[in-house]
């Protein structure tokens, strides 16, 4: 809330043209040590993660697939990536499956930011940069993993965020921005929980055997602050 | 700045206009006079330019043949009256445009506009007595986008003004104004691609790498 305020009162100051404040996230947990030993690693397919926005399907995204798959690769859990519609592990080899899904919540807040803009220029732009404007953004992640043997399990993450911005800081890269940070948060929750059942994953089900062990650092980001004020002149980017 | 769509898309006249497009233009048109009232005995006309900035407030709003989108902006307002005596007119209007979306290429607009205008045809006809006046602008007209971020406009627009019971007379001046022009678009401070889902790299840095690697 302090940081929401801070952020609010630099955008009144003139000198912050967009904040993002995320909203839903995921528990922070603390980084745990996973020792994993690579022969009990099996191949990991991401099937095509099918998109919609407000219900309304949307079609895929390779980035975020990519993404995706990125973001489980890093995990170094499963011996091989692959993904759904380029190579494919081979049918007699145990591996696992993953099913994505992901819904996108937008709210623009259209009519209040015409009725804004309205004002704005009204104002002959003098309340430009004491007016800001609203963006919000929600994603859930529904993750079916399936298991060699036909052993599912389910997970469910989502998060929400809003962009506030004035508006000459209005711009395509502060909604990329927010999409982006709830996005990442949203993955983040789901990579937690997978994580925990890593050993569900493994060829016997156990973590702890020899010969050939890599060690493997799996963490979730801490979120340092609700707000994240940004600076006007320089161009938009992620943290 | 950044160009909205990459070269490779430089033929396709689809425009991608999202919040934060930014505009710029010029209109001009022949201003001619529009006498509604007994009171109206000035036949104004003349050439009028109106170079033009507007921002995308939206997305688009609504779906079928009325979804669109909110852009604001300002114009300065150039007018020429050369009659019934050479004269010259300039304003600053802040405007409110909605652009229907439900066509790529040809995208018929509304506007409205208003602000400050000064002329000297003021205090030499009539219906007004000071050169200070406030304009108000309506105005309707098509985009048709020749490529993905220029587009040619013809509109027409109906103008009135008046000094606001400032001074007597003030009965206004209104006046019909058909015009043309071209607009391009642009973003401002695009650090590149803008059609990725998101912002995040393909490895998350909340995921640290093997440490034994």
């Amino acid at each position: 809330m302090t940081r929401a305020l801070t952020g609010f009162i630099a955008l009144l100051a003139g000198d912050c043209s967009h904040w993002i404040e995320l909203t839903d996230q995921p528990t922070p947990l603390l980084p745990s040590q996973t020792t994993v030993a690579s022969d009990l690693r099996v191949p990991l397919l991401l099937e095509t993660v099918p998109i919609t926005q407000n219900g309304a399907p949307l079609g895929v995204s390779p980035t975020l697939e990519r993404q995706v798959l990125g973001a489980f690769e890093a995990t170094q859990l499963f011996s091989q990536y692959f993904q759904s519609g380029h190579a494919q592990p081979a049918p007699s080899q145990a591996y696992v499956t993953l099913r994505l899904s992901m819904n996108n919540r937008v709210g623009p807040h259209s009519g209040e930011t015409a009725c804004r803009g309205f004002v704005i220029g009204a104002s002959m732009f003098l309340l430009a940069p004491v007016i800001s404007l609203d963006y919000d953004y929600g994603a859930e992640m529904a993750l079916e993993v399936e298991r060699w043997d036909g052993q599912v399990k389910q997970y469910t993450a989502s998060s929400s965020g809003s962009a506030h911005y004035s508006l000459f800081g209005a711009s395509p890269h502060v909604i990329k921005e927010l999409t982006g940070q709830v996005t990442d948060a949203c993955l983040a929750s789901l990579l937690e929980q997978f994580v925990r059942d890593h050993t569900f994953y493994l060829a016997d089900g156990s973590s702890q055997s020899e010969p050939t062990i890599h060690t493997v650092s799996v963490g979730v980001r801490r979120p340092t602050a609700d707000a994240h004020p940004v600076s006007t002149n320089a161009p938009v980017s992620s943290q | 700045m950044a160009i909205l769509a990459p070269p490779a898309h430089a033929a396709d006249p689809t425009p991608e206009i999202t919040v934060g497009t930014q505009e710029v233009g010029l209109t001009a048109g022949y201003l001619l006079p529009e006498r509604l009232t007994k009171h109206h005995v000035t036949k104004q006309q003349g050439p009028a330019i109106m170079p033009s900035w507007m921002i995308t407030l939206t997305d688009p709003i609504g779906d079928g043949w009325y979804r669109g989108q909110v852009l604001i902006g300002a114009e300065v307002v150039y007018i020429q009256s050369q009659e019934p005596v050479l004269t010259h007119g300039i304003g600053f209007t802040p405007k409110i445009e909605y652009t229907f979306t439900a066509d790529n290429q040809i995208r018929p607009y509304v506007e409205f506009a208003g602000g400050p205008f000064w002329t000297d045809l003021g205090d030499k006809i009539p219906e007004e007595s000071f050169e200070m006046n406030f304009i108000l602008t309506a105005g309707v007209g098509i985009s048709y986008f020749v490529t993905s971020q220029a587009s040619m406009n013809v509109g027409y627009r109906f103008q009135y003004f008046s000094n606001a019971g400032t001074s007597y007379p003030n009965y206004g001046i209104n006046s019909s104004l058909p015009s043309g022009g071209f607009s391009f678009c642009f973003l401002v401070g695009a650090p590149g691609d803008t059609t990725t889902l998101t912002t995040v790299d393909t490895c998350p840095h909340w995921l640290h790498r093997p440490l034994g690697r």
